[in-house]
């Protein structure tokens, strides 16, 4: 008879354990939805425009996941195929390819895409639908430590050979010049685009090849190769070195806060981090310098990452609030305030702050461009398999041509899988 | 109970496990089967028989056959080095005495952390910069410091070492209980037929290990040939393609990149191999087993 007696507690606990929680009320009454957002940028980067979402839409409760760009396709993927995923998901260089899938909602209906300018859409627009709006610019150039650039004599360099020279005039003195996570496939393929974007996209013949990229047609083997052999010459001066491979962003990020590298190429959303490890550091950005002196150089970013709305979410009309509220100045102001970023709402000014004043010219001149996430189908993985690439160029056992080729072969293969 | 109905009772006490069994590894291993023979891509919505095109791209990809010989490579040498080096502290720590206690419980501990916890603990430990506490220690010492993680050639035996030390310790347990069974007087007898140590481990000990062998050797092989976290959290593959492995290259390309029948069919070269390996070794151990007894 006890043991009965327990049996039936243990299996009422059970299924007690399996009937729904409890409904979660607002103040004012009102059920609270909760929503699934999953980003790829830390929820550090957004904890002002959270709050404001919290504040502003009080009856929608959200659940940031964070999960890093290096495992992140592979997660949204697996969730989307198996018909489930976030409501909102944070999208990139992958947008086309999950809306020709139908994994998107088609956004071209509501009213606050009309805020934003062509120049922001044109990433997510595929046909005649837009199936994600623009959060704010992303950019990535060189952080430097301006005191450390003061203290040896160094100015900005216009030009990559200056660059270069700064490298060996700060190694002479014993002073690491630059720092790089190599070990993530991420910041050399991003070094050397800049220089593609100063050496081949500045010339607005060319803006047409990605398109002929995307048909198969172009290859980056032939048209980028002078870029990339230009950025080369960094290897070899041995400013780059195959120790840089054993360093994660992470570690990086730390011998550039804490003084022990001058400059570390990255972008704004690593700010708060650096400042949190050294709230004394003088930080300073410039663009990618190219050849010409005379021209202010380029960001590597564009059109950076996008709320896009799962076309299987059950909170749809939640959804779209949020991204209606996003689409607010107050909310662009909120998203600026812990990521540095232009906003591509019409009308809308953001103040960058003194870190990005070196990158105000290429600014004005437009010079802010990254393919992959702009205009290529196949980007992430094109840009992977050339980072990685590039880490064995950076080992010796490649050549950049090679490094190419190999991108070349990825986007082939990635197409033939679409046909 | 008559025969009949007790079959049916434990048909259904096993019908829960084989359910499962069926739903969540028979089923998803006949269909990849399937996929690998299609376009299927997370992408693209048309599927279309492609025949045995993937496999032929995949033996003519060298990423991926390099993929392929990491993961071998990786196996068979940790299965090497874990398991001699348990046998040996097995037969050390065989002995009842707190230090030895200790000591097996010292070995023992990396088995119970998590292989994510261990492997970004490595990744600081050997990382090639200046606080870097592996080659803080050889520099001390006079040595200069190595790129463990960021040379190609040297990245995926820094991966091993680390999973070497994780799991020694949990192989060695296994044989120490197996010590345990073995016959105490098969020893007097040797020390009276004047057998030294070296010859009753070798005559004795190795051959009544047998059952512990072939579990561990079988268990770290198969183990060795999924390893992916290890590789994820330390080298994420890198640097370029010199620390990929099966399991890596099929994450990378079925989630990342969308190639999921590609994926699909490395995960049945994946399937092969590992048959091949356990029919053979199974196939060793039995000859080896029918040796012994006879």
């Amino acid at each position: 008879m006890r043991k009965k007696a327990i049996s039936f507690v243990i299996c009422a606990a059970m299924a007690a354990g399996c009937l729904p929680g409890t409904q979660v009320y607002a103040q004012d009454g009102q059920e609270v939805v909760k929503l699934r957002m999953m980003a790829y940028n830390a929820e550090s980067a957004r904890a002002t425009y959270l709050q404001y979402l919290a504040d502003k839409l009080p009856g929608i409760e959200i659940e940031f996941e964070f999960v890093s760009t290096d495992n992140f396709d592979n997660v949204l993927n697996s969730q989307l195929q198996a018909g489930e995923g976030p409501d909102i998901i944070e999208v990139g260089g992958q947008t086309k390819l999950l809306a020709r899938a139908g994994y998107l909602m088609d956004l071209s209906d509501q009213e606050f895409i009309g805020k934003y300018s062509d120049s922001g859409l044109q990433a997510y627009t595929v046909g005649e639908g837009v199936y994600a709006e623009p959060l704010q610019s992303w950019f990535e150039g060189i952080f430097y430590n301006k005191k450390m650039f003061e203290e040896n004599g160094i100015s900005v360099p216009k030009t990559w050979d200056e660059f270069i020279e700064i490298h060996k005039t700060l190694e002479e003195k014993g002073i690491k010049a630059q720092t790089m996570g190599a070990q993530s496939y991420e910041p050399m393929m991003k070094q050397s685009i800049g220089l593609v974007n100063n050496l081949f996209y500045s010339d607005s013949a060319n803006m047409a090849f990605d398109e002929k990229f995307n048909e198969g047609e172009g290859k980056l083997e032939e048209a980028w190769l002078p870029a990339v052999q230009e950025w080369y010459k960094i290897i070899e001066a041995g400013c780059l070195n195959a120790e840089m491979l054993g360093l994660s962003y992470d570690q990086a990020l730390d011998e550039f806060a804490t003084e022990k590298a001058a400059m570390w190429e990255c972008g704004p959303w690593a700010v708060e981090t650096i400042l949190e490890k050294n709230p004394d550091i003088d930080l300073g950005m410039f663009p990618i310098p190219g050849t010409d002196g005379e021209k202010p150089g380029w960001l590597v970013g564009g059109p950076g990452s996008a709320w896009a709305i799962n076309a299987k979410s059950e909170h749809m009309e939640e959804a779209l609030q949020v991204l209606e509220v996003t689409s607010t100045e107050e909310a662009q102001q909120a998203l600026a305030k812990d990521n540095a970023g232009s906003s591509f709402v019409k009308g809308v000014e953001i103040d960058l702050g003194d870190i990005y004043a070196d990158c105000e010219e290429a600014f004005k001149e437009g010079n802010v461009y990254a393919p992959w996430t702009a205009v290529w189908t196949n980007g992430n993985a094109v840009t992977e398999s050339y980072g990685k690439s590039l880490q064995e160029v950076l080992s010796g056992s490649k050549d950049v041509q090679q490094a190419l080729a190999d991108a070349d072969m990825t986007n082939a293969d990635l197409l033939e899988a679409l046909e | 109970m008559n025969t009949k109905k007790r079959d049916r009772v434990y048909f259904w006490m096993i019908f829960p496990a084989f359910a499962g069994f069926t739903v969540l590894y028979l089923l998803p291993t006949a269909m990849s089967f399937l996929y690998s023979l299609t376009n299927w891509s997370v992408y693209n919505a048309q599927l279309r028989f492609v025949g045995l095109r993937n496999f032929q791209k995949i033996f003519t990809d060298v990423k991926t056959v390099a993929a392929l010989v990491h993961s071998i490579k990786y196996a068979i040498l940790i299965t090497i080095c874990q398991n001699v080096l348990a046998v040996l502290l097995a037969v050390l720590l065989n002995r009842k005495s707190r230090a030895a206690n200790f000591v097996k419980s010292v070995t023992f501990l990396p088995a119970v952390l998590s292989i994510m916890v261990v492997g970004y603990l490595f990744q600081y430990i050997m990382t090639s910069a200046d606080g870097g506490l592996l080659n803080r220690i050889i520099e001390w010492f006079g040595g200069k410091p190595v790129n463990w993680l960021g040379d190609a050639d040297i990245a995926l035996y820094s991966v091993l070492i680390t999973q070497v030390w994780q799991w020694t310790g949990w192989s060695m347990v296994i044989y120490i209980a197996n010590l345990k069974s073995i016959d105490a007087s098969l020893y007097e007898a040797a020390d009276m037929d004047g057998a030294g140590s070296v010859q009753k481990f070798f005559r004795i000990t190795l051959p009544l290990l047998y059952p512990a062998i072939s579990f561990n050797i079988l268990m770290s092989l198969i183990g060795g040939m999924k390893m992916f976290d290890a590789v994820f959290v330390m080298t994420k593959g890198g640097p370029g393609y010199a620390t990929e492995t099966i399991m890596t290259t099929v994450i990378r390309e079925g989630f990342s990149s969308g190639r999921n029948a590609y994926a699909c069919a490395f995960s049945v070269v994946f399937f092969i191999v590992v048959f091949l390996f356990s029919q053979t070794l199974t196939y060793v151990f039995n000859r080896w087993e029918e040796a012994i007894r006879a």
